[in-house]
């Protein structure tokens, strides 16, 4: 589904990612973890295609296509969700004015009918009830006034909505309480645990990948991939830490 | 016809107004040629509709219900569009109410201009506790000239929400307010595709505890100059106002506001707030924004903010990470931008209307 292979990417000229090659089949979920500044964020923001964020050297295909010729709105409609670590507050812009025009520009782009107003209610309604929001989220401005928690949890019931194939999940968990995380580590694996669709999840802690059982995890230091395993490899980390890694 | 000497740039007054193409747009013969549909706003409650084709009343398609359509006469000396405008007008709207009279449902006037130079000067003249609501829409080319002279006797209401929807031309804009004891104004404005617009309001907050809102939107593209320009003179006790501009210019446009507020000795307990805000969509385009404050008072709330941005990166990436198309997201975020000005306007179907104008603004934009 998504190959990235020796990618090496800048922001402000200054080198992050140094060579990451990296292979996710549909079916599956990678965690990577990795110390603060190790690249994590970057690899989200260049396989999202943020602005700003250079690619030096190296590639990447999602589905047979060059991902880094796209903008960020066509690698959304071909189905890649990017949860942000830090969703942005958009005053004067109603959550469900927003997604109703990002799910009907996603289904025009693939050439499909748009939703109606009616029809995009009921389906939003529905995501929203299954990550505990109430639904007079979606009359407010996207994420304004919105706690962390409801922030992340709103973060899920976009993706609920948009189905996307292959979710990059940047620290999801994180300003999550116990509760919290139970319910959107519980709408990961409900939205996106299916054999056509892969999740590559970013975080720092073992806890959500209790929740979220992950096929691979891999460590991130330094800008490249140091260490690649099992669900094994997280609970080793979360015993011992990153520094016998990264020294 | 003759053109009265036009004001130059050079005061202060009128620096940011282009109005040297007025005299080659007054010398064009009009056409005549009425568009078959015209900008009703339909879904609110129904009321009197009148037609000006090039500054003379169209019977044929209107429907006065009682508002008479003589051009209001007033003495000049005010503003020199608005003297031209009462001194040459063939027609305008007159509405006349005594105590406690009503207008029932929406009076909406439409202006279209088929060319040369229109001139309307119109009135409104309310007894205490007189109300009525007035939309008046502009559409066509030409130069259409405006002029307006609102009496509110005490606690007369009057809601006035002007839409300029013009494609070129220029389109001057004065009206003259003056609010006995607890009048209330509001008006609200919503400017796009004039080449050159001047919306102005002078208002005389003369009776004590009287309430004036003046605000709007001004959409420019292209080489377009849009300017509101307002003056408030809070003259009585325990006045409010308040001024809601969102200007947003792409290309090389300019908009522009310079809205000032006075208060008079005496004038104490005054709240008047000034609150404006720019968006520049392209680094060629030009906002201005002039609040100004004269205060004699010594127990008044005055407060006044300015801004110019330009639209959140951050904002436009989240929402293009979701797909929205690069052209939706600006068009997203700038009618979140012009919404404080928008939704200002009580009745639903003339806000509907007027974020449906400004959307079609947005979507022009976004080719």
């Amino acid at each position: 589904m998504l190959k990235i292979d020796n990618l090496h990417a800048a922001v402000d000229g200054k080198p992050i990612l140094k060579g990451i090659s990296l292979a996710i089949n549909a079916g599956e979920i990678h965690a990577i973890m990795g110390p603060n500044g190790s690249g994590k964020s970057t690899l989200a923001y260049v396989l999202a295609g943020r602005p700003g964020y250079e690619v030096t050297e190296g590639s990447v295909t999602f589905e047979g296509r060059d991902l880094l010729a796209l903008e960020p709105h066509e690698r959304a409609a071909l189905g890649i969700f990017l949860g942000f670590q830090y969703p942005v507050e958009i005053p004067g812009v109603s959550t469900a004015q927003f997604l109703r025009t990002a799910l009907n520009a996603q289904r025009s782009a693939r050439g499909e009918a748009e939703l109606s107003a009616g029809d995009f209610l009921r389906l939003a309604r529905a995501q929203a009830d299954a990550l505990a929001l109430p639904q007079e989220m979606m009359k407010r401005a996207v994420n304004v006034g919105f706690s962390g928690g409801e922030k992340k949890r709103g973060e899920m019931v976009q993706m609920g909505l948009l189905d996307p194939a292959l979710a990059i999940l940047d620290e999801t968990d994180s300003g999550l309480d116990i509760d919290a995380l139970r319910v959107v580590g519980e709408g990961i694996n409900r939205i996106m645990r299916k054999p056509d669709k892969a999740v590559l999840l970013i975080t720092h802690y073992q806890r959500l990948l209790d929740i979220v059982e992950p096929d691979f995890v891999h460590v991130l230091a330094g800008g490249r991939i140091v260490r690649s395993g099992g669900a094994e490899l997280a609970r080793e980390l979360e015993r011992e830490g990153y520094a016998e890694l990264v020294a | 016809m003759t053109l009265l000497t036009l004001p130059s740039p050079r005061e202060e007054a009128w620096r940011w107004s282009d109005l040297s193409a007025l005299p080659k747009l007054a010398a064009v013969a009009p056409t005549g040629a009425v568009p078959e549909a015209l900008p009703w706003i339909e879904g609110g409650p129904e009321g009197p509709r009148l037609v000006f084709v090039d500054g003379t009343f169209d019977p044929d398609r209107s429907d006065p219900r009682g508002v008479s359509v003589s051009p209001a006469r007033y003495r000049p000396g005010h503003q020199p569009l608005a003297d031209l405008a009462g001194a040459t007008a063939r027609a305008g709207y007159a509405v006349a109410l005594g105590p406690d009279e009503a207008v029932a449902g929406l009076v909406q006037i439409v202006h279209i201009s088929t060319g040369g130079a229109a001139h309307v000067s119109n009135r409104i003249a309310l007894a205490a506790g007189a109300e009525v609501s007035v939309i008046e829409t502009h559409v066509g080319g030409g130069w259409s000239n405006a002029s307006a002279l609102f009496e509110l006797g005490p606690g007369a209401r009057l809601r006035r929400v002007l839409r300029v929807l013009k494609a070129g031309g220029a389109h001057t804009d004065f009206v003259m307010a003056r609010l006995d004891e607890c009048a209330g104004y509001d008006a609200a404005a919503v400017v796009t595709g004039a080449e050159s617009a001047r919306i102005e309001h002078e208002v005389d907050l003369a009776g004590a505890g009287a309430r004036a809102e003046v605000g709007g939107a001004l959409l420019a593209r292209g080489a377009e100059k849009l300017e509101g320009v307002t003056v408030l003179r809070h003259l009585a006790v325990g006045g409010a106002s308040r001024q809601v501009w969102r200007s947003v210019a792409d290309d090389r446009a300019s908009a522009s506001v310079a809205a000032r507020v006075e208060v008079a000795r005496g004038a104490q307990k005054t709240d008047a707030e000034q609150n404006l805000k720019g968006l520049l969509l392209d680094r060629g385009a030009t906002i201005n924004a002039k609040p100004e404050l004269e205060i004699f008072a010594d127990d008044v709330k005055c407060a006044h903010g300015a801004s110019v941005g330009e639209l959140d990166r951050e904002a436009l990436f989240y929402l293009e990470s979701r797909g929205v198309t690069p052209a939706q997201a600006r068009g997203l975020l700038t009618r979140a931008f012009v919404a404080d000005a928008l939704d200002r306007i009580g009745e639903e179907a003339v806000r509907a209307a007027c974020y449906a104008d400004a959307g079609k603004w947005f979507g022009g934009a976004n080719e």
